[in-house]
């Protein structure tokens, strides 16, 4: 029988139940915390590929419901030895992103949904004002990538692969992801993606609901949902 | 006996002695923070330099409570702006120590800009003991419900407890998955319920025909935070829904507390925070158990110690055992300073037209505003919300909200009706302003 103390000093292995949305269906995903820690390291790189540098910081602008993807994201930033911080990604909070933009002067914010420029819109600020100044602004919706594109702005794509993520970086050619520990395929004019290495939860042939193409290994280009 | 069975995650700790309290306390705060914060927040040093006081001065609780000088909100807004500084002179380490910090967090931004918070915490806090008292164990199930600007203090004490978080949005907008995972996972605790969310489960309960008390039936407590609820929803929700709810509050700033299962005012832990309770118009300590402004000191945060803050809640605070063993001090929210309007000479406070308001059906969710330009007016104006579905007339429902709060405080009101979602859209979504100046 585990002991009460033993489970206090030893988590349980599921480090947490968060979901998968595909066309608005949930599916619930559980992940380990070795999981966790490995996506981490993936997407490290990404981060500094957008420019985070050690000493720098990150606004991650996501919603609890998507932890599993924006946790890893958050301890990515400590691997380069960067801050992050966090905003809702919803209009409430977007006065947050306001704040935090300005006092914490970002190098990444990631995460800007078409909600968050709703947000910002009612409370009277200019999204191209309040983000014009980030160096790399990331968005999390279609939505939020043309208004930003019309605003003057040069967004990149942060989209969801199943329970990973891909981000363009700031050359601007295409989410990357992790060809290592994923495999995506089209099927159908969406893209698939199945793990290479061992996850608590596997993804076979998961569909992601991202309509798009591989262009090359470890890059997709994407034309909105499936 | 069995970790299940257990009453107390720490019972050397939540049973302390109260002179072992008091002895830990004095260490703590005169041997260690004190020294620490007046050398190196620069808010703290300039208020006491202002006050002529050194630590040197500050040997004793009698000496702390005589000569220290008092820091609020104002004052660390005002260093903020005078010197540019975001984290208002309290931090006392470089934040971009990226080896001692690994986010910058901030506070709910409920009566202005959130308050940037760098956080170096790593595993539990002391909510443990709190989530242990609602009745988690490990291997079960848990409903982390909030927001992401909280940062992973939260999930690190769910799973310090050995059990599993579930991540739900504090949103009306996941409510279906709220009560998905919750019928298929059986979680056994939640974190956290408020007012707002209330009114969206019931309103998604009744839309879908959803039966609550199924649905939450694997629940042995849940926390009730942010947005206070009144007496008639908090029985809605006890005995429709089948939850026992624990009222959770802040306390100063330093630390939070939590009804037991008592249900008797809200433990706080005074090996981690001191609490005073004083004249909410003066420095005097009010009587155990009366009501006065929370005047909070940090007694282990070495990042940005709050010193004698006054908080501007009101609140009673009692050092009397409870009788669930527990030894620690109990504190009452009762509202906000700052949320008191005086009217004819009469004080009232957000809390004293809950209950008026939500026994009209049409008002029933409880969002209501006081309108106050300053605090002490001459007519109470109140800004009301309704649920458009009720059938009546707003000219009488109007009247009926005025002749139930003039019941109740003995003053009537001027009232004007307000969609509810025109109210909640003034959130953050776990609580609206209370109070506002037009």
């Amino acid at each position: 029988m585990v002991t009460f103390a033993k489970r206090y000093e030893d988590p349980p292995e599921v480090w947490g139940v968060g979901r998968i949305v595909v066309d608005g269906e949930v599916t619930p995903w559980p992940v380990a915390q070795r999981d966790v820690e490995d996506e981490a390291e993936s997407l490290a790189p990404r981060l500094a590929a957008l420019g985070l540098e050690p000493g720098g910081l990150v606004l991650v602008v996501a919603m609890l419901s998507q932890a599993v993807h924006a946790v890893p994201l958050e301890q990515a930033a400590g691997r380069i030895g960067a801050l992050y911080s966090s905003a809702d990604a919803t209009p409430f909070d977007a006065f947050r992103v306001a704040v935090l933009t300005r006092q914490l002067v970002p190098h990444v914010v990631i995460g800007i949904t078409g909600g968050v420029l709703d947000g910002l819109g009612e409370a009277g600020q200019d999204p191209a004002d309040v983000l014009g100044s980030v160096p790399a602004v990331v968005t999390a919706d279609d939505d939020a990538h043309t208004r930003l594109r019309a605003a003057g702005l040069a967004p990149r794509h942060w989209v969801k692969l199943g329970p990973t993520s891909a981000i363009e970086d700031v050359a601007g050619e295409g989410p990357v992801y992790d060809v290592s520990r994923w495999r995506v395929e089209e099927d159908g004019g969406e893209l698939v993606i199945s793990n290479v290495v061992p996850r608590l939860t596997e993804a076979r042939a998961l569909r992601t609901g991202v309509r798009g193409r591989v262009v090359e290994e470890g890059r997709v280009s994407v034309s909105g949902s499936a | 006996m069995s970790g299940r069975e257990r009453r107390y995650f720490s019972p050397e700790i939540e049973t302390m002695p109260r002179d072992e309290i008091e002895r830990i306390r004095e260490e703590r705060l005169l041997g260690d923070l004190l020294p620490w914060a007046y050398q190196r927040s620069a808010l703290i040093r300039e208020a006491w330099d202002a006050a002529g006081v050194t630590p040197d001065d500050v040997q004793s609780m009698d000496q702390f409570q005589e000569r220290v000088p008092f820091i609020d909100k104002d004052a660390i807004r005002a260093f903020r702006d005078r010197h540019r500084d975001p984290y208002g002179g309290m931090l006392c380490l470089d934040p971009k120590l990226t080896e001692v910090f690994s986010a910058i967090f901030s506070t709910s931004g409920t009566t202005g800009d959130p308050t940037p918070a760098p956080y170096a915490g790593r595993g539990p806090s002391m909510l443990v003991r709190e989530f242990w008292e609602l009745g988690c164990r490990p291997g079960d199930f848990f409903t982390y419900c909030l927001f992401t600007f909280r940062g992973p203090g939260i999930h690190d004490t769910i799973r310090g407890i050995g059990a599993t978080p579930l991540f739900v949005d504090h949103q009306p907008a996941d409510v279906p998955q709220l009560i998905r995972f919750s019928r298929e996972l059986r979680p056994t605790a939640w974190y956290n319920l408020s007012g707002p969310l209330v009114l969206a489960i019931e309103q998604y309960a009744a839309a879908s025909g959803t039966d609550l008390a199924d649905a939450f039936a694997s629940y042995r407590g849940v926390t009730l935070a942010g947005e206070p609820i009144g007496p008639r929803t908090r029985r809605r929700v006890e005995d429709g829904w089948g939850l026992e709810l624990f009222v959770h509050t802040g306390v100063g700033d330093v630390g939070a507390a939590t009804e037991c299962r008592e249900h008797d005012g809200c433990h706080f832990w005074e090996d981690t925070c001191y609490l005073e309770s004083l004249d909410p118009d003066g420095v005097e300590p009010v009587g155990d158990g009366e009501r006065g402004e929370l005047v909070s000191t940090t007694l282990l945060d070495k990042i940005a110690p709050l010193v004698r803050y006054r908080s501007d809640d009101l609140v009673r605070i009692t050092h009397e055992w409870c009788a669930c063993g527990r030894t620690h001090g109990r504190v009452w929210p009762l509202g906000r300073k700052g949320d008191e309007v005086v009217v004819e000479g009469r004080s009232v406070l957000p809390g004293d037209l809950w209950a008026a308001i939500e026994a009209v059906p049409e008002t029933g969710a409880g969002l209501f505003q006081v309108i106050r330009a300053r605090r002490e007016v001459d007519r109470l104006r109140l800004r009301v919300g309704y649920a458009n579905d009720g059938g009546r007339g707003s000219a009488d429902l109007r009247t009926r909200v005025t002749e139930s709060v003039h019941a109740a405080v003995g003053i009537e009101p001027d009232v004007e009706l307000v969609a509810n979602e025109e109210l909640l859209r003034q959130g953050p979504p776990h609580k609206i302003p209370r109070v506002a100046k037009q």
